[in-house]
């Protein structure tokens, strides 16, 4: 799959623009000053954050130094600090040198900052300094010291508004890809935790950091998922959202094969299961692979709580779920169809609330659900503080007045409002069900349960083929894996969790006793 | 192809489906009324005879599936002719329950819907899902297998207040000759339609397990029909029984104060589901591999369209299809469940003993 992408982007995204500033791959480091400063000049011509500052010393100012950063990624006071006023003073308080040696003694006991690379051409130095480093040139020198004085301002981490608990960190991931791997290691100290990076987007350049447990992860998985993010070409990746459309592997599927978090918590749990993170610099969402169908009914309380609770909540997130999915149509296909099946007296109030309305339970039903949405969107898009007055023409208008003014029935209303809020309970599938609503709506209305039933069946069918990254989607409950259902619907204490996923792992598995063996594919 | 595997429970449940398949809204061996118990025993264990043979004869033939087998035991020419014949064979009994599916919705459900079209959406998901592989098959039949016995158990239960216990008496009123009749359907329905798994065996991932999964599913599925048959005749009565088309849609609508008529629908839809996609599965495979072509999913739309036709043309209506159903198809099925794979069993004796020898000497 990955590759056709390519091939399509090859051929059909306008959006890569031809790149001007041309630095070839190993463009050498011009060997005077002058020239490092022209050449520099002319790559950031019309760039008004960057900074160029020319030092001259020795005795007769033979010495020359290049300072060139980036205004704004760089904490001015720690670079003075650490790097302009030790060099300063050793280059005046010294005898002359020779090039080289000043280079080595720069680097080795001058700098007081730690964090000092090499850029041995023109493209690593332009590199660095669109990443926030700072160039130090020398005169007569092809190489560069790269020094990283960022200023790591951004947003303070704070609890993530999209993933809210009760028990639990409250940390969130944040924009700044630096802060989101400390917040990692934090929960997991173990140096096999890897941190792998990349750079993505032919534009933005930006960085991307493949994160797993070294001997946990499935190797396979890892490999794959370097494999599928190398194969992106792509002109920009401004959110981890784009890095999950491009793998996910599955490009005409509902459901997400990618699973995404906020939470710092949640991530090391799944890391520490065998998963594979992505993060993605300028994203507080870190993506989670491979997800499968059972993920989107866990939550990171059910692990905090006791068992019995989180048993029950999830066997009522489930429930949440197929009724969030299923009701609307099975309204439809009741109320037009198998009148038979409802009870006596709730059909006498039924009819009695149907009477004196135009619509037919189909396009009641299409009408209230379309008008629920747009006030979902409506609440989404919308300044904040306009949110109190939407709330108060949803419940009024679309309540009340609807039912008064004859367009809807009253247990509609009651139909709609419950779908809705059972759509909100299982949040990483809350697309999925809001599409396959109006498909079961249809199929309700012209086929009844039976074309429930039908659908369903369609949805199963394509649950059982979905795999994520090698893993079939539907996992633990088909195909069958004992030991993976102590975490599945029904949730053993945490004390009697004693082994990791098997499906997750399969080359371990495959070993084991009794396991099952499975032939890890990766189909698209 | 051979590298998609299934599992035990998969394989069990697969066959569980498959033996509840249109059993589960026809009600078998109706032939001997209220001694039909008898009969349900009696061809039960016919039945697990039966599968047994299968299970050996794909256990003495290891990961070859039935057109191989034929071909070899039989040379290639009659091979290919039997294997033919095998397709055919597969062919017809996917429209039957095609076609029975179709006249339970038509009859019940919708009676107003041309039946091509009820028969015609469910053969496309079919081939969507028999296109999908035998491994999601397998998965397929995990998730929705179990639902039939629980369908089954919360009616039973439902019903039990409805109830004449002395419903099943008097014990062999009419002799032996129509329960052995019945026992004789049962075996040809639905255990003999079994041998469409010998085109599934090669699939699964323990050999040794085989006889376990076949003996077990043949088991549960009998235990579940004798209880609804139970559960039918003590509460509709034998005389009823006979009568009624659906018996066991019938019974569910005794529930008081309840109506739970589409969950009926649903056994149907997966026990005949998973029916027809097996033996769709099973003639395109034979198909191809007597062809020759590489990948059976090219030949799944042609068979499915094929079935859904035979389906609507080859009956005039619900009576013509039972009476054929019951009087017919017994008979017709006799070589293909019973004779063939026992001459095919013999044969992989015979070679089984041959070959050791004519190892050692070449």
């Amino acid at each position: 799959m990955p590759g056709k992408t390519s091939k399509q982007y090859k051929n059909g995204n306008q959006n890569i623009i031809h790149d001007y500033t041309q630095i070839s791959a190993s463009e050498p480091i011009p060997g005077t000053i002058e020239a490092v400063s022209a050449r520099l000049g002319e790559i950031f011509s019309d760039c008004c954050d960057f900074i160029t500052r020319e030092i001259s010393c020795g005795r007769n100012g033979q010495i020359k130094i290049l300072v060139a950063y980036i205004n704004g990624f760089v904490d001015k006071r720690v670079l003075n600090q650490d790097v302009i006023h030790p060099v300063l003073n050793f280059l005046s308080g010294t005898e002359l040198h020779e090039g080289s040696c000043i280079y080595e003694r720069l680097k080795k006991c001058v700098v007081i900052n730690n964090d000092i690379k090499e850029a041995g051409d023109m493209q690593q130095a332009v590199e660095g300094i669109l990443s926030g480093e700072t160039l130090l040139f020398i005169d007569g020198e092809s190489k560069a010291l790269v020094i990283g004085v960022k200023d790591p301002r951004g947003r303070q981490v704070e609890e993530p508004d999209s993933e809210t608990s009760i028990r639990g960190a409250r940390e969130g991931f944040v924009e700044n890809l630096l802060t989101n791997t400390t917040l990692i290691r934090k929960r997991i100290k173990n140096p096999n935790l890897k941190l792998e990076i990349m750079q993505l987007g032919k534009q933005t350049k930006t960085d991307v950091c493949i994160c797993y447990i070294k001997g946990i992860a499935n190797e396979k998985i890892v490999r794959e998922v370097k494999e599928r993010l190398r194969k992106i070409k792509t002109d920009a990746i401004l959110d981890s959202g784009i890095i999950e459309q491009f793998i996910s592997g599955t490009r005409l599927s509902l459901f997400p094969t990618v699973g995404n978090s906020e939470k710092c918590d949640k991530l090391a749990g799944k890391l520490l299961e065998g998963r594979v993170a992505i993060l993605c610099d300028g994203s507080p969402y870190v993506l989670t692979v491979p997800f499968l169908f059972i993920e989107s009914i866990q939550t990171p309380d059910d692990y905090y709580d006791h068992a019995y609770f989180a048993t029950f909540m999830r066997l009522l997130r489930l429930m949440a779920l197929m009724v969030s999915t299923l009701l609307p149509g099975m309204y439809v296909a009741l109320v037009s169809f198998h009148h038979t099946v409802i009870p006596f007296k709730l059909m006498i109030t039924l009819a009695a609330s149907r009477q004196g309305i135009p619509f037919s339970p189909f396009i009641e039903a299409i009408l209230m659900i379309i008008a629920f949405e747009l006030l979902r969107e409506a609440g989404i898009r919308m300044p904040r503080p306009v949110g109190q007055a939407l709330s108060i023409v949803g419940a009024i208008v679309l309540g009340e007045a609807s039912v008064a003014a004859g367009i809807a029935s009253n247990l509609m209303v009651i139909i709609v409002a419950i779908t809705a809020i059972c759509s909100f309970v299982v949040p990483p599938l809350i697309r999925a069900t809001m599409l396959l609503r109006f498909v079961f709506l249809a199929a309700a209305n012209f086929f009844g349960f039976l074309g429930i039933s039908f659908v369903s069946v369609v949805v199963l069918i394509h649950l059982c083929r979905l795999r994520s990254f090698g893993v079939p989607y539907m996992a633990p409950f088909s195909p069958l894996t004992l030991s993976d259902l102590k975490d599945s619907l029904i949730m053993v204490p945490i004390w009697a969790m004693l082994t990791r996923p098997k499906i997750l792992r399969q080359e371990n598995a495959r070993g084991a006793k009794g396991s099952k063996r499975q032939e890890l594919k990766t189909r698209p | 192809m051979e590298k998609e595997k299934i599992s035990g429970i998969q394989l069990f449940l697969l066959l569980l489906g498959f033996l509840f398949g249109s059993t589960v809204i026809l009600g078998p061996a109706m032939g001997a009324k209220n001694d039909a118990w008898l009969a349900i025993i009696l061809g039960g264990a016919t039945g697990v005879l039966l599968m047994q043979v299968y299970v050996a004869i794909s256990l003495l033939n290891p990961s070859k599936a039935l057109v191989d087998i034929l071909r070899e035991k039989m040379g290639k020419v009659a091979g290919n002719i039997i294997a033919i014949l095998y397709i055919w064979y597969f062919i017809h009994l996917a429209s039957l329950v095609l076609r029975d599916f179709g006249e339970f919705i038509c009859t019940v459900t919708f009676p107003e819907t041309p039946m091509v079209v009820v028969i015609a959406i469910f053969a496309f998901i079919l081939v969507y899902a028999v296109n999908s592989g035998i491994e999601v098959l397998g998965r397929l039949g995990e998730l929705l297998v179990p639902i039939i016995p629980l369908v089954t158990l919360i009616i039973s239960l439902s019903i039990i207040t409805v109830r004449d216990f002395t419903a099943f008496l008097p014990v062999l009123e009419n002799g032996m000759s129509p329960v052995l009749k019945a026992a004789f359907n049962f075996v040809t329905f639905p255990f003999g339609e079994t041998i469409a798994f010998l085109m599934l065996f090669p699939h699964l991932n323990k050999k040794d397990k085989l006889k376990n999964v076949v003996f077990l599913s043949a088991v549960t599925s009998t235990i579940v029909v004798i209880i609804v048959f139970f559960r039918d005749i003590i509460v509709l009565g034998s005389d009823l029984m006979s009568r009624s088309t659906f018996t066991p849609h019938l019974s569910s609508l005794l529930i008081p104060g309840l109506n739970i008529e589409p969950l009926i629908d649903i056994n149907l839809l997966i026990g005949g589901g998973i029916k027809i996609s097996v033996c769709i599965y099973a003639a395109a495979r034979a198909l191809s591999q007597i062809t020759g072509i590489d990948d059976y999913r090219k030949l799944t739309g042609a068979i499915a369209t094929f079935c859904v036709v035979l389906s609507i043309w080859g009956f005039g209506n619900v009576l013509e299809l039972f009476i054929w159903s019951e009087k017919v198809w017994p008979y017709y099925s006799f070589p293909f469940q019973i004779a063939i794979p026992l001459l095919l069993l013999l044969l992989s004796l015979i070679k089984k003993g041959k070959s050791p020898n004519a190892g050692t000497k070449k």
